[in-house]
């Protein structure tokens, strides 16, 4: 069938197939949208996924608990330490044993900053693609400030692997807490600037209201979760519904929107960004002293100049780095509030230091679906603000 | 007869023998002909300014697949800010750039994308292998990484890292730079051209 | 509700269709087995006390290595946000044609994880509108999350587990 004008005229259908493929500047990574569109108007979006498939489940069942924390580092690669938070908790659920306080907190304000950087790059980028282009700069400008902050930490920017089983992987200096502290004070003046361009706009409220509805009933029987299902009006946050963390010791609101549309989750997550902002703030003002590790040497490396002295440590160590942590047998699962929605890994354990079965419950798999459906009956422009609005990362989508 | 026969035999290897040598030796000469041609002190300079002129404006192609695509737009951004070093737009269609930045890891089922995107870019094409994924596999040795990027196209550049900052990646946009520069004039540019 | 409580009323409601139901490490746990699957998910959601409206993630093991039977394991998580609590359906399933019935009529977000369950085990889900792989590309053979499928048929250079790596070693083909 050419493209004759006889072949034209034999067409049995006369939608057009457009493919939005893999390399695309605007879907946030390698995802393939088959849309069948009558006009400018899309009828149904078929998506495929896979384009990133590496195999990390498979592979963390050969790898010990602590190498298998900077695998888990690239499965959401935006928000690097909230992976390692939700593997880490589920290994010390099976473990049974109680992180230090101060600890919790360092993860606490490890998290939110992650959360932080992670909505500055979702406001970039799907600003960029609605046309905004001056918010992709802006947004860079203070990521790049929480990138330092973590090169200072841990010595990588993005895969920080800061979190590890028993707490964190080193102590923070009160260096680092002051220049956390000079950060916490300069973001509220940014978000501020981000907010005075967009959110009374008429392009951006013309282009994002009314745009992807997804009503209460729909949202929660397509498994949205986040940002996106609070927007629908589902006032559930596992922060506050499940603490986890010593979250339960933080003062922080949760927005809730009306709507569920694009307009409606870009509002939650700017709110969300002040929320975090508050909740580093109050961890850095209550911060405890303590160890920042678990005290049990069965579990967390010990100290390196005890090596010298004592033989239980010289003992523990040595059984640690060859075997690896020996997690009683069992499965269980944890929940974590991540940036894009629940964040959590199954994990089946068979008693030794390998996992048996790792596997992530990644928000952006179960949002795809809900995404696509929301595309029904929409235009080709608005594609572009519905991919942005969910915010998918495809690192784990397709594991 | 017998004796006829052989010298007719010996005759005609001969013959032959000499024919494939003139053809050889014809051959030769056209290759150092055309290369004498070509590196003459005119086209030399010529060369160097056509390479002078590409390295400075490499337009990359948009190919982020993973996190070392954030380091690649933090590369592009205000502070390693690549547009000084001509990467001024990164072009979302394949047919208006000349430089394919292999950002991240390329699975099983990227890779044939991979191949066709690399096949719509226009000669002279570089490609920089970004990361320890698209370099060699990276932490990922299993069923569904594709082991180094150089399996499916020919890479001028590896930048290692997991990810590699922003100014590890300048550093090798600097030396592609002069690799081109290196490579101007010469047959190694003629052969990018053909 | 607790954990102890949600199984008091799961059992009080559905009791002779489930073989058993514990409490592991505070999570309910409730072991099915997949005829009655349908019917004891379509119960779980409807119920006015567990409402149980949202599915959380589907997830497939291999007990394989720890040689029991049934082989195959489908994992369903459930939550309910107006009480605020959690259940965990497990399904065991046979080795040979592990097959378990779709619950995407009733919770729509479970289309992408029982497609992954095909394409990475090979569960056949009846009733699924689209089943056909997800995640591997569509002419691949195998299912890779299986136990006995290798991790990869390159050498391992360094590996915890030695005589994994001898086999494949000893299997190698000539090219790649």
């Amino acid at each position: 069938m050419g493209v004759t004008e006889q072949g034209l005229l034999e067409r049995d259908k006369d939608t057009m197939t457009l493919n939005m493929g893999p390399s695309h500047p605007s879907t946030h990574g390698v995802f393939r949208i088959i849309m069948e569109m009558d006009g400018e108007v899309v009828l149904s979006a078929k998506p495929e996924i896979g384009f990133l498939h590496t195999g990390i489940e498979k592979t963390s069942e050969n790898k010990r608990y602590d190498h298998v924390i900077p695998m888990t580092d690239r499965l959401d690669y935006l928000a690097p330490p909230m992976n390692n938070l939700a593997f880490c908790l589920t290994t010390e659920k099976l473990l049974g044993c109680e992180i230090p306080p101060r600890a919790q907190y360092l993860r606490v304000i490890m998290c939110e900053l992650a959360r932080l950087g992670s909505h500055l790059v979702w406001l970039a980028t799907h600003a960029l693609d609605i046309g905004a282009m001056t918010i992709f700069l802006y947004c860079w400008r203070e990521r790049e400030m929480i990138l330092d902050l973590n090169e200072e930490i841990s010595g990588v920017r993005m895969m920080t692997s800061y979190i590890r089983v028993g707490g964190v992987m080193k102590d923070a200096t009160p260096e680092w807490l002051g220049k956390v502290r000079k950060f916490v004070d300069y973001l509220p003046a940014k978000i501020d600037e981000y907010e005075l361009l967009l959110t009374n706009n008429p392009i951006w409220l013309d282009r994002t209201r009314g745009v992807g509805v997804m009503t209460r009933e729909e949202a929660i029987n397509w498994s949205l979760s986040g940002p996106a299902l609070r927007a629908s009006g589902v006032d559930f946050d596992f922060r506050k519904k499940r603490p986890y963390s010593s979250y339960e010791n933080f003062d922080f609101d949760v927005p809730v929107g009306k709507n569920g549309d694009v307009y409606d989750r870009y509002l939650m997550r700017v709110e969300e960004m002040r929320q975090s902002r508050r909740i580093v703030e109050q961890a850095l003002n209550h911060l405890p002293d303590g160890p920042y590790k678990v005290q049990d040497n069965k579990i967390s490396l010990p100290e390196r100049d005890t090596l010298h002295t004592s033989m239980e440590a010289l003992i523990h160590h040595f059984k640690l780095v060859s075997e690896g942590v020996n997690v009683p047998e069992g499965e269980t699962y944890v929940p974590v509030e991540g940036p894009r929605g629940e964040v959590g890994f199954y994990i089946v354990s068979d008693g030794s230091g390998v996992p048996y079965r790792v596997k992530l419950r990644a928000p952006s798999f179960m949002a795809i679906p809900g995404m696509c459906k929301m595309m029904d009956r929409s235009f080709v422009a608005d594609v572009v603000a519905i991919i942005g609005s969910i915010d998918i990362v495809m690192g784990e989508v397709d594991r | 007869m017998g004796l006829i026969d052989s010298a007719v035999d010996a005759l005609e290897t001969e013959v032959n023998n000499i024919k494939l040598n003139v053809k050889d030796a014809v051959e030769a000469l056209d290759h150092d002909y055309a290369g004498a041609i070509y590196d003459s002190i005119l086209t030399t300079k010529l060369g160097k300014v056509v390479g002078w002129a590409q390295k400075n404006a490499l337009w990359p192609a948009t190919f982020g697949l993973a996190c070392c695509a954030i380091e690649m737009m933090a590369m592009a951004n205000s502070r390693w800010d690549v547009a000084r070093f001509g990467a001024e737009v990164f072009r979302a269609s394949p047919r208006q750039a000349d430089l394919m930045i292999v950002s991240g890891r390329v699975s099983q089922k990227m890779a044939p994308v991979l191949k066709i995107i690399f096949d719509q870019m226009p000669e002279p094409k570089w490609v920089i292998s970004m990361g320890a994924c698209a370099s060699c596999g990276g932490i990922f040795n299993n069923y569904a990484i594709v082991q180094g990027v150089d399996r499916v196209v020919p890479v001028d550049v590896y930048v290692p890292g997991c990810p590699p900052g922003p100014e590890a990646l300048i550093y090798g946009i600097i030396k592609l730079q002069e690799k081109i520069m290196q490579e101007a004039g010469t047959q190694g540019a003629k052969k990018r051209v053909a | 509700m607790t954990g102890e409580e949600v199984i008091e009323k799961i059992k009080s409601v559905v009791g002779d269709d489930i073989q058993k139901g514990e409490v592991n490490l505070g999570d309910a746990v409730v072991f099915v087995a997949p005829d009655s699957l349908q019917k004891v998910a379509k119960t779980l959601k409807e119920d006015s006390d567990l409402n149980f409206e949202y599915l959380s993630d589907i997830r497939g093991v291999d007990y394989l290595d720890q040689d029991r039977e049934p082989r195959f394991e489908a994992v369903y998580e459930l939550y309910s946000f107006e009480h605020n609590h959690s259940v965990r359906i497990r399904v065991g399933l046979e080795e040979e044609n592990p097959s378990v019935p779709t619950v995407s009529d009733l919770w729509k977000g479970a289309l992408f994880p029982e497609r992954e369950l095909f394409d990475m085990f090979g569960f056949d889900i009846p009733g699924h509108p689209d089943l056909r792989r997800i995640i591997m590309p569509e002419e691949w053979e195998g299912h890779p999350l299986r136990r006995d499928y290798p991790l990869t048929i390159e050498d391992v250079t360094f590996s915890h587990n030695r005589e994994y790596k001898s086999e494949l070693v000893k299997s190698k083909p000539p090219t790649r």
